[in-house]
């Protein structure tokens, strides 16, 4: 692992594994996953529930508590002022002083993520204060603007809404609003759009594509709704089982996946243009990883599912063009 | 798998094996529903807390049950007023020596055995509690079922007579009901001799006595009035939640009769915070009726009310009555203490957070 | 703003439950009793003279809502008379109301001495012995009879440790309560505030710079005041404790973490969140101390509110029992408003 990044690059994730210690056994989250994400592009990180997607991105940011514990890994992140660090190694307060500043991070729910005791202004410039040292007016001046900027009507006046006065559309703009506050440089959006209706869904992923560009970030989108990575996203990874199945450009990876599991996730998606007579689903539940062994976590599910595909972990093969798969019918033997 | 869970399994196995008797292809129906209930039994019996609670409840049933005929003195006998000469020395503290016949446990002002008349006070504390935790739940029950079902104007007119209620403090209420029910209860029961027996069996005491059995009924006649309202607020809560959750709407336009609708489909979601509500509730109503008896508003001497020995020992307290507070208090604390320990169990069975982490580790499943 | 109209809209709510007051009231003094003369006069005999001129007088022949009015009236009025002492009753209420508050405060000021404390170390020390510790002391203060508990402490701590007393209570002198008057009549508004206060003798003494009546009542209280904390404080600790733990693994926590905030600000909106619900149970446990007072004043020979109902109960004193049970009641309905709009306060989602 280097410790340099190229100067386009913002962050480079690398051989990560998550542990949760409960006492049903040991989880293994997240096992040797890795991540790059560049200068104002789009990344998707695909996966059902429960494939470790919001696990490896907490862990990034330093969310994660015990009884969950980063096990390795690395991630390198370059900060505004061009330093290179790595997120795993900062102490607490370190990394508290990059996230909701460099690295911003919202949520699935916004009704959740709002606390209902405080303004949509209070969250946004409360964010603002704690890294930047302007006034308190000058704090809410920028709220308005910045609620502005996520397209809510009459931002003077909701500045001041409490959570329960604005609309589940509202929420979600204001916890975005929230999250660019101190223009980050990268934007990671768990399931921004799951909770929210169909038309809400596609003026939210707008607006996120707007302000991608108007700021200059880069997003990392969490999510399973495979339209929403044909949509907006550059590059995507697929997760299953808490590890990297496949990773390529969202193109080759609708084209021409290698992966069985992003085989079947596409062809789980019905195509409205063409007639159907059954839905197709992947057969078989989510895996247990509570004390894994080694394998390939898809291998009881996989309709191509070989010996040595229960035996040992799948290997990494490289298909050029920056296309990975984790899979051993794509091993030279 | 602890040996109680075993017990409770096996007598789940075999309740299932009789149904399926009655009616062939029960068990494959309600399959999951056994496996639901295996896990709730499970989780209970996996709580040191549950567990000790439950063997209090289960001593003082049999307690209550078995108690007045256990009790070795009865306790419309005073003693003193056969043996004078016991005077200046009653209330007579505990002694396990040689104490010229008198109990090992201590005697109360009038010669009694102390622990005789505690161990008859079971009964009475138990009938109560359940009596009106019982009548006040099926009313609360039943107006909230109403009131949440139905909406509209039955509900509002419902629910500001439950606010009413509500907006009063309980025990003062209760003592005034409980005053002014008394005299009208002591000359209905003067006037109805069949009524008195019944009442006077029920709680194991003298049917001749119907002054302090009108005491006893308006005691818990005042307490039934004031303990229905947090009920039906309860339930109408359910109700309400249960309808926004759309299958009640399915039922109905599926044809199915109102009846059906709130027994097959509303109650069995709304039995557990129910269950759990009624268990706490045992324990609140044996101490708020003990308290009543305290003050004086329940049944006077020689009834063994455990409210009323400890206010009758008030006056000799500390050193000449010490015995029969620590006797009556521990009672009711265990009565008490039991109810309150299953009712927290319960509240863990039924809270999906603490149960998840308990069903991860078990492995349940239902034998034919 | 939303909470004048919440404000409002409660105060509407807060007639009716008056008027059911005075109803329930109305229905335990006339239509309950089968006998209500019986009732009211006591099971003394009387002469039929006499029993004439009572009837007249409290209208127990009259159609109901002549006794309806009757009652309003001499309730609101405060013209209900004592038969045994012959005075008003609002009289004896007057002077025992401050030492009923006193008792509540102290009791009041151990509950959350007690279970904030424990609640908040339950909170951090999660499924530690110390959090079973707090279960269990919740479970054994709500299982145990008040009436016991109170007897050991004096036990303890009357009997073999004379820490405390157990008669009278020390109120400010004569003169200080005429200042607190003139004060009350003096200054407008500000003036009535102070007074009422003033009426509490653990603050009114003070003010009149009479410091021993503090100090003699603290001698007097603090073993009622710890016996209602050692009853509420484990149930209190509980709700702390729920309330912290839910607070803190909120997503909205999560989500101030992920902006980067400081634990102290994260702490702050943990906070907040838990104590809305806390502060209602705190508001609610002190309406439950002022009505539940009977016992706790019964057992520790305190003359307060409490007392005087259970002297009207032993001797079936009905005026006072009736005017007893109207002035809980009030006390409660009022007790419970000032908690809604404290909560109001806090929470703006409840002032819809």
């Amino acid at each position: 692992m280097s410790s340099t990044l190229p100067e386009n690059q913002v962050l480079a994730v690398r051989d990560l594994s998550v542990r949760f210690y409960t006492y049903a056994g040991v989880v293994h989250a997240v096992s040797q996953a890795y991540l790059d994400v560049f200068e104002r592009e789009t990344v998707a990180l695909v996966g059902e529930t429960g494939c470790g997607k919001s696990v490896f991105t907490k862990a990034i940011t330093g969310l994660i508590d015990p009884p969950g514990r980063i096990e390795t890994g690395q991630a390198l992140f370059r900060k505004r002022d061009g330093t290179i660090v790595d997120l795993i190694k900062l102490s607490p307060e370190e990394i508290r002083e990059i996230r909701g500043n460099e690295i911003a991070y919202i949520f699935q729910d916004p009704s959740s993520s709002l606390d209902p005791l405080y303004t949509a202004g209070d969250h946004i410039a409360e964010t603002i204060l704690e890294h930047r040292p302007i006034t308190k007016d000058e704090a809410y001046q920028e709220a308005v603007q910045l609620l502005r900027d996520v397209l809510i009507p009459n931002p003077e006046v909701r500045v001041k809404n409490y959570p329960h006065e604005l609309s589940g559309g509202m929420r979600q703009r204001v916890v975005i609003a929230t999250a660019i506050a101190n223009k980050p440089k990268l934007l990671i959006a768990d399931e921004p759009t799951t909770n929210l209706d169909v038309t809400v869904q596609a003026q939210i992923l707008d607006l996120l594509r707007g302000l991608k560009e108007k700021y200059k970030m880069s997003l990392l989108l969490i999510t399973h709704n495979l339209g929403v990575v044909a949509e907006t996203a550059d590059r995507v990874y697929v997760m299953y089982g808490g590890r990297i199945a496949e990773t390529a450009d969202v193109n080759t990876i609708f084209e021409a996946p290698m992966h069985p599991y992003t085989q079947l996730l596409l062809r789980a998606v019905p195509n409205p243009l063409k007639r159907i007579e059954r839905l197709e689903s992947i057969p078989g539940t989510v895996p247990n990883l509570i004390d894994m062994k080694p394998g390939c976590p898809f291998a009881p599910r996989c309709p191509f599912a070989m010996e040595i595909c229960r035996k040992e972990d799948p290997p990494r093969i490289d298909l050029g063009n920056g296309h990975v798969v984790h899979c051993w019918l794509h091993a030279k033997r | 798998m602890n040996p109680i869970y075993r017990f409770g399994s096996w007598l789940i196995d075999k309740y299932a094996g009789l149904r399926e008797k009655i009616s062939p292809g029960w068990l494959e129906k309600n399959r999951s529903k056994l496996v639901e209930t295996k896990l709730s039994v499970y989780v209970f019996t996996s709580s040191r807390i549950g567990l000790t609670g439950l063997a209090l409840v289960i001593i003082t049933l049999f307690l209550a049950i078995f108690g007045p005929f256990i009790a070795w003195e009865p306790y419309d006998v005073y003693p003193i007023l056969n043996k004078p000469e016991l005077a200046g020395k009653l209330p007579h503290p505990p002694c396990f020596g040689n104490c010229e016949g008198l109990p090992m446990f201590g005697t109360d002002q009038y010669g009694r055995d102390v622990l005789s008349l505690v161990v008859r006070g079971f009964r009475i504390a138990l009938v109560m509690s359940i009596i009106i935790v019982v009548t006040s739940s099926l009313i609360g029950i039943l107006i909230g079922l109403v009131s949440g079902y139905f909406g509209g104007l039955v509900d509002e007119i419902l629910m500001r007579f439950t606010d009413m209620m509500l907006a009063f403090p309980g025990l003062i209420l209760a003592i005034a009901f409980s005053l002014t029910l008394r005299l009208s209860l002591r000359d209905f029961l003067m006037a109805n001799p069949t009524a008195t027996s019944i009442v006077a069996s029920i709680f194991a005491l003298n049917p001749k006595d119907a002054p302090n059995l009108a005491n006893l009924l308006s005691v818990f006649l005042a307490l039934i009035l004031v303990w229905w309202p947090p009920y039906a607020r309860v339930v109408r809560g359910s109700v309400l939640s249960v309808k926004e959750q759309g299958f009640i709407e399915a039922a109905k336009a599926l044809g199915l009769s109102t009846w059906k609708i709130l027994t097959r489909h509303i109650f069995p979601n709304i039995m557990s915070p129910l269950l759990v509500m009624v268990t706490f509730d045992f324990a609140t109503a044996t101490l708020s009726s003990a308290a009543l008896s305290f003050l004086g508003l329940g049944p006077q001497p020689p009834v063994p009310d455990l409210g009323l020995i400890i206010s009758q020992a008030g006056q000799y307290f500390p050193e000449r009555s010490w015995w029969i507070v620590i006797e009556a208090g521990t009672a009711l604390l265990l009565i008490s203490l039991g109810w309150n320990l299953v009712g927290d169990a319960l509240r863990d069975v039924f809270d999906p957070k603490t149960r998840r982490s308990i069903e991860l580790k078990a492995k349940i499943e239902v034998r034919k | 703003m939303g909470l004048g109209s919440y404000l409002l809209r409660r105060l509407l709510t807060f007639l009716p439950s008056v008027i059911g007051a005075l109803l329930i009231t109305y229905l335990i003094a006339y239509v309950i009793p089968t006998d209500p003369v019986r009732a009211w006069v006591g099971e003394k005999l009387m002469d039929p003279s006499t029993l004439d001129k009572l009837k007249k007088e409290y209208k127990f022949d009259a159609p109901w809502y002549e006794q309806f009015a009757f009652l309003i009236e001499k309730l609101l009025s405060g013209t209900l008379i004592d038969p045994i002492r012959g005075t008003p009753v609002v009289q004896q209420v007057a002077q025992r109301f401050p030492i009923t508050v006193e008792l509540a405060i102290f009791g009041m000021l151990f509950t959350v001495a007690i279970g904030i404390p424990l609640g908040i170390v339950a909170a951090a020390k999660k499924d530690s012995v110390i959090d079973f510790f707090v279960r269990i002391f919740a479970l054994f203060g709500s299982s145990i009879p008040a009436f016991v508990l109170y007897y050991f402490l004096i036990l303890a701590f009357y009997v073999y440790v004379r820490a405390s007393l157990l008669a009278g209570v020390p109120f400010y002198s004569l003169s200080c309560a005429a200042r607190l008057d003139s004060i009350r009549d003096t200054v407008p508004v500000l003036g009535y505030l102070v007074w009422a206060v003033g009426q509490v003798p653990i603050f009114g003494a003070p003010m009149c710079g009479e410091f021993s009546v503090v100090s003699e009542t603290v001698v007097r209280m603090w073993l009622p005041g710890l016996a209602l904390g050692l009853l509420s404080g484990g149930f209190i600790a509980r709700i702390v404790r729920n309330s912290l733990l839910d607070a803190f693994t909120s997503e909205s926590i999560l989500f101030a973490k992920a902006r980067g905030l400081t634990n102290q600000r994260i702490w702050r909106h943990a906070l907040k969140n838990a104590f809305a619900p806390i502060v209602t149970i705190l508001g609610l446990d002190f309406a439950g101390l002022l009505t539940g007072a009977i016992i706790a004043e019964t057992v520790f020979n305190i003359p307060g509110m409490g007392l005087y109902m259970y002297q009207g109960i032993t001797r079936l004193n009905f005026p006072i029992i009736i005017a007893g049970t109207f002035l809980f009641s009030i006390i409660y309905i009022v007790m419970n408003l000032i908690v809604d709009l404290i909560y109001a306060l806090i929470d703006p989602r409840v002032r819809y």
